[in-house]
């Protein structure tokens, strides 16, 4: 009877054993560490906004092609936008975009403002750049949007930030 | 034992047998159980739930594969599980931030994973089957996963070019060039320019004992822990050049007498037309005439100076040639007045161009350095430090060569020692266990010790011979993934042929373009073929763009063509034959293939063509949001005022064909212009002259408000 005990028991540590598993934890990473790159808040330049890979490239777009009339700032100093009529709209300006849709926004950026029915000093960039860049550029915008861009209620915008 | 009892089994050992076997039984069944629980398994059901509750689990559950996956790519080297795990990596739907790791999309990138694998960019365990196997450093495998904010340095192991997609690889490999690293490591692809820091063969001829002492305990540029530059106390955004090493009084006393005698090559001093310095030296004018010359001949384009605006004291100039606020106070005048005439003359490898000066402009811009660019305060920090002694001049030649000096600066006659600092060339790649971290409190990691080294070497290694880095963090960050990409030459014949090289840029100005291209170092600022600097435009197809007769008066004259853009082209005082020299080349040879000047006939272009283009230019098209006519018009591009005078037809209609053609990176968009409206729009543009002629006064203007802009 005391050598049954003693096996269960064996028996119970064994299984026991095999019934440990590894659960390996997944540290809760900073953001800013696994970021692609950064941006800085527009409005606050002391609130670093993290950006994925998409956002980071279409920062990477915005910095070469649109800056000059949609910042008020260049690398090159002075802007462009004050020099338009109608004032193009800031990149960040969330108040003037948010309520434009993915759809539209691709569509202005590659067919061109005359195309949408707005100035026609918006120039179409289809021929330049891929719709793959122009994704990532709609995604830079959402990014970046003050107030923050909230996606619509309906199922798949492809850039929700949530 | 009797025989009755053979074959019989007492109770005892019934039990024992009985007990066994349900043990042995049960031991059996931990195998599969243990199998069931694999962590790999159990991402595969919850990817499979998770698949449930998606809109598209059709799709899902057709691409699902309950056994282990693997991307096998011999040729690479790779074995790559990853997949395993990670099961919605190919599927488009799955990119959404929303979704889950494990189990969410890669990012669109020009390399599909079936053809890559995951750890040729990201490193870790491509075999295991485990997370932390897989992601982390264990024991038999020393290379984890690459934190993200450094995944631009796989790029850089395969495509040695730089990618527009990678900016802070590319910005890394910038920094290591501008800091000069590669005078003390072997760093592969980062190319060793023919002087590193300034010769000193002669510096015993420019400047005293005193400045080089005072030079050595505090290199002008001083960086504090937060990485903000200052240059003689003002605020500047470049990095420095020359390091602080930490040297000690006596040995800041040893190096500066023995540099201070090294006179191997006296100059010829050069004495100043006697008539002009009558004309001049009592003229209360004098300073404020050289300043204006200073300013006119754009020295401001290389060098800066410290200017006070509005109580504010900040650098305003280029960062090519050093930071003249204070240089009166440094060289000998005699040498300045040398050294303008005649750079290469005292140093071979200088990039300052020779003007062509008159004995008035040399007398009146030497006066200006140095009486105006002056700090009487510079040196009295300095103590008396009077003749060197036969031990002080020995000890500065010792150190010299052992603190490194030697790496980046050269003197006749001295050889340094080759491959001073440790070879980096694989540094990317090497295991935590190959690095010695001395007695450092970091994670002992690749990327804990690249940035412990460059922070403060010592850190890691108390004997390092490295000087003094101070680094914003994001110049950090850049600097560590340009190290991070450098894992020595690829291990396979297969990987060989993934290698994406630099181009070898190459473009050797020959007969007598090349003397004056020499001459005034057009490379400095500009690109031909690949070769040369950034600052100003590329050149390489100038010859298609442009007419030859506004080349000639552009050079005699230069203009700026972009009004957000600071005029930083110098005024050489070029004489009419070297203008015609350089305007002759550039038309014949820098063309561009794609502009055939045959192809397009100017007189062809009628005034309803012109007019019709002048329709689309200002109402269709609307140019104007990026272009100035008239004064009116948009700051991007350049200002066509006068385009029908400076663009060859040819050129236009190729540019408005395709910009992208000709100007790979150029942000003109390119339009879907029809035949007709190309031939109009060139034909209207044709018609846009303005006659330019020299006007100093404004140039000189523009250069007041000179600021650092961008390069194009």
């Amino acid at each position: 009877m005391r050598l049954r005990n003693w096996m269960t028991a064996l028996l119970m540590t064994l299984v026991g054993f095999s019934g440990c598993h590894k659960h390996a934890e997944t540290a809760k990473a900073d953001p800013l560490l696994a970021a692609y790159d950064t941006e800085a808040d527009w409005t606050d330049a002391q609130r670093i906004i993290p950006l994925s890979y998409q956002q980071a490239q279409g920062k990477r777009i915005f910095y070469q092609d649109c800056v000059w009339c949609h910042a008020d700032a260049t690398p090159a100093g002075p802007s462009n936008r004050s020099n338009l009529t109608p004032v193009p709209p800031l990149l960040n300006d969330g108040a003037a975009l948010n309520a434009e849709s993915d759809e539209y926004m691709q569509n202005i950026i590659t067919l061109g403002g005359t195309a949408m029915g707005k100035s026609a000093m918006m120039p179409p960039y289809g021929r330049m750049l891929s719709g793959e860049e122009i994704h990532s550029l709609i995604a830079f915008t959402r990014a970046v949007a003050q107030p923050p861009y909230q996606p619509p209620a309906r199922a798949g915008s492809q850039y929700s930030t949530k | 034992m009797p025989a009755e009892e053979m074959g019989k089994l007492s109770n005892r050992t019934r039990l024992i047998f009985a007990v066994s076997s349900v043990v042995f039984l049960a031991v059996l069944a931990i195998s599969p159980f243990k199998d069931f629980r694999r962590e790999w398994k159990q991402y595969k059901r919850s990817y499979r739930r998770f698949a449930q509750g998606r809109p598209d689990t059709k799709k899902l559950v057709a691409d699902f594969r309950p056994d282990i996956d693997q991307i096998w790519l011999p040729g690479m080297n790779v074995v790559d599980r990853c997949t395993t795990c990670h099961q919605g990596i190919t599927q488009a739907s799955l990119e959404d931030k929303a979704v889950p790791q494990p189990f969410r999309a890669h990012p669109p990138i020009l390399h599909n994973v079936r053809d890559w694998g995951c750890t040729v960019c990201h490193r870790g365990q491509g075999s295991a089957t485990e997370l932390a196997e897989a992601h982390e450093s264990t024991l038999a495998w020393e290379q984890p996963i690459l934190p993200t904010r450094f995944i631009q340095s796989s790029c850089g192991t395969c495509h040695y070019a730089d990618l527009p997609q990678t900016p802070q690889l590319t910005r890394g490999r910038e920094l290591l060039a501008e800091l000069n690293c590669q005078g003390c490591h072997r760093l592969p692809g980062i190319e060793r320019p023919a002087m590193l820091g300034p010769d000193l063969t002669n510096v015993g001829t420019k400047v005293s004992r005193e400045w080089i002492y005072k030079w050595l305990k505090e290199p002008r540029t001083i960086t504090d822990k937060d990485g903000n530059v200052t240059v003689n106390g003002y605020e500047t955004e470049e990095e420095p050049r020359m390091p602080k090493f930490h040297l000690t009084e006596t040995e800041l006393r040893g190096l500066s007498a023995y540099l201070s005698l090294q006179k191997a090559k006296p100059f010829v001093p050069y004495k100043i037309d006697a008539h002009v310095v009558a004309a001049w030296s009592k003229n209360p004018e004098l300073a404020s005439q050289g300043e204006l010359r200073f300013r006119q001949m754009f020295c401001s384009t290389c060098h800066s100076l410290a200017v006070t605006r509005a109580g504010e004291t900040k650098l305003i100039g280029g960062d090519i040639g050093p930071e003249l606020t204070k240089v009166g106070s440094k060289v000998n005048p005699d040498w300045l007045i040398a050294w303008l005439r005649d750079p290469q003359g005292y140093m071979p490898h200088t990039r300052m161009p020779r003007y062509g000066w008159s004995d008035e402009d040399l007398y009146k811009v030497t006066q200006y350095v140095t009486t105006k660019l002056t700090d009487s305060d510079l040196l009295t920090s300095v103590p008396q430090l009077g003749q060197p002694t036969e031990q002080e001049i020995q000890l500065g030649h010792r150190l010299f060569l052992e603190k490194g000096c030697a790496s980046c600066h050269s003197i006749e006659g001295l050889n340094p020692q080759k491959d001073f600092g440790p070879d980096l060339s694989a540094l990317g790649g090497k295991n935590a266990s190959e690095l010695e971290f001395g007695g450092a409190k970091i994670p002992h990691n690749l990327v804990a010790y690249i940035q412990a080294k460059l922070q403060n070497s010592a850190s890691v290694n108390p004997a390092a011979r490295m000087p003094q880095y101070n680094w914003n963090q994001s110049d950090l960050n850049a600097v560590t993934t340009a190290l991070l990409s450098m894992k020595g030459p690829p291990s396979t014949s297969a990987l060989q042929n993934l290698v994406v090289p630099r181009r070898e840029a190459a473009f050797h100005a020959t007969g007598s373009f090349g003397e004056v291209y020499e001459r005034y170092k057009c490379y400095t600022c500009h690109k031909f073929n690949g070769y040369g600097g950034d600052l100003a435009p590329d050149l390489t197809y100038e010859g298609s763009r442009v007419q030859r007769q506004w080349l000639v008066d552009f050079l005699k004259n230069p203009q700026t063509l972009r009004p957000t853009l600071i005029l930083r082209m110098p005024q050489f005082n070029m004489s009419d034959k070297d203008a015609a020299t350089l305007a002759d080349y550039i038309t014949m040879v820098l063309q561009h293939p794609a502009a055939n000047p045959a192809a397009v006939d100017a007189k062809q272009f009628t005034p309803a063509m012109a007019a019709l283009g002048k329709q689309l230019y200002e109402v269709k098209y609307q140019c104007q949001s990026c272009h100035t006519i008239g004064g009116t018009g948009g700051y991007v591009g350049p200002n066509l005022n006068n385009a029908g005078g400076w663009l060859t037809p040819a050129w236009i209609e190729a540019w408005l064909r395709n910009p992208q053609a000709l100007v790979p990176d150029t942000i003109e968009p390119r339009r879907n212009f029809t035949e007709d409206e190309v031939t109009a729009l060139t034909a209207y543009l044709m018609t846009l002259r303005q006659s330019i002629k020299p006007e100093k006064t404004a140039s000189a203007a523009a250069s007041h408000t000179a600021t650092d802009g961008a390069g194009r």
